[in-house]
């Protein structure tokens, strides 16, 4: 991965006011990637947007790593389901 | 602009505690929140209506505020002209996801004058709200790569939309949502293809699907007709004694696949053998002597 798609966590962390600790337990629970390199930990800019929603749900909600897991799993799986009610719509509103 | 019951919103009663008022809050916000229900615009709009109740109800000056005037809110800005007070407002302690300037109702600000993003809590920058679009699209439309310009909240987006694309399927332009909070990044916009029904063919995935009407002479000596498809005319050759209802295949000539230039799925043409009407004496004379022979 090239350095400028990747955000020092550091600056990130500092930037958003997020303990280190809550990236590690998100990494732990396979929901962000996080990249080790010498010495510093990095966070790849694609991962921005669904960082950001982890990091929402649990200042507002009160949700922690595992229930973020399973959140991220649901809404995945909501996600897959909707995609294939499309599909078979489309396919429905040939014999209509 | 009407009076908002935020006790009813928040299902508590007027007397509750400002636990019991939390404790509501949280529940409800557990269900509506945005990214909890991605595209449920009636969620999004619920949980803005719980944040403003909450944003009221667990504030103890607002609520007073609010319980003093309640019905006759609309008399509280003669009495409240010091607007500076609404800035000793503590912070409630208000939800961040996907909300801005501009989610709170007017009658709120009716109320509590304008709310800005420093009376929302942290100052933890947030990517704005996200917006949902529609676009309705001619299927013919949708056999080509083109360009549109869409007007959203008031800018001109113009947008590339490539050849193959499907009924229901979300396009992402990033950047054009809402703004962000505390000076994040701004939200993307989602546009939602919506492909109209073509009155000649019909999609099913990538193939395309017709049906063309024969003569019966055509039908039984064979020929050839023209068809009209979305990328020009093509000529095809009819077999004599084609059948009423049959199906042929013309590979490559269908819908364009998303993304794959130059690939393309079917076109499954059906015939429609018409039989003549109004026949004249020769002709009937004709028919009739066919069938004895």
């Amino acid at each position: 991965m090239e350095k400028d798609e990747l955000i020092r966590m550091e600056s990130f962390c500092m930037i958003y006011e997020i303990e280190p600790a809550f990236l590690h337990l998100l990494e732990e629970s396979g929901l962000v990637e996080i990249v080790h390199e010498q010495d510093e930990e990095y966070i790849a800019t694609t991962a921005l947007e669904q960082l950001e929603k982890f990091m929402r749900l649990h200042h507002d909600l009160d949700i922690n790593a595992n229930g973020l897991e399973a959140i991220a799993y649901l809404l995945q799986k909501i996600s897959d389901l909707q995609d294939e009610i499309s599909r078979l719509k489309n396919r429905l509103n040939l014999y209509e | 602009m009407a009076y908002i019951d935020y006790y009813k919103i928040l299902g508590v009663d007027k007397k509750a505690s400002q636990e019991e008022i939390k404790k509501a809050y949280r529940k409800l916000a557990r269900k509506m929140h945005p990214d909890l229900n991605p595209d449920d615009k009636d969620a999004h709009k619920k949980f803005q209506q719980i944040n403003e109740a909450n944003e009221v109800l667990s504030d103890p000056d607002k609520r007073k505020k609010y319980d003093q005037y309640g019905e006759h809110w609309q008399h509280a800005d003669e009495i409240e002209k010091n607007k500076a007070r609404q800035d000793q407002y503590q912070q409630s302690g208000g939800f961040s996801g996907d909300m801005n300037e501009g989610d709170f109702s007017d009658f709120f600000e009716s109320l509590f004058g304008k709310q800005t993003q420093q009376h929302r809590g942290r100052n933890v920058k947030f990517r704005g709200q996200d917006f949902n679009a529609e676009l309705v699209l001619l299927l013919k439309l949708a056999y080509t790569t083109h360009q549109q310009t869409l007007a959203v909240n008031g800018k001109n987006i113009r947008i590339t939309i490539p050849a193959g694309v499907e009924n229901g399927q979300i396009i992402r332009l990033k950047g054009h949502g809402g703004p962000g909070v505390n000076g994040g990044p701004q939200g993307d916009l989602y546009i939602t293809f919506v492909i109209e029904k073509d009155p000649v063919f019909r999609r099913d995935g990538n193939d395309l699907h017709t049906v063309v009407d024969l003569d019966l002479y055509t039908a039984v000596l064979g020929g050839e007709i023209l068809l009209d498809t979305f990328s020009g005319k093509i000529k095809l050759k009819v077999n004599p004694e084609t059948q009423n209802g049959t199906k042929i295949r013309l590979k490559g000539k269908g819908f364009p696949v998303y993304k794959h230039e130059g690939v393309f799925g079917d076109l499954y043409v059906t015939y429609q053998i018409k039989i003549p009407t109004g026949l004249t004496e020769k002709q009937k004379e004709l028919f009739t002597q066919l069938s004895k022979l």
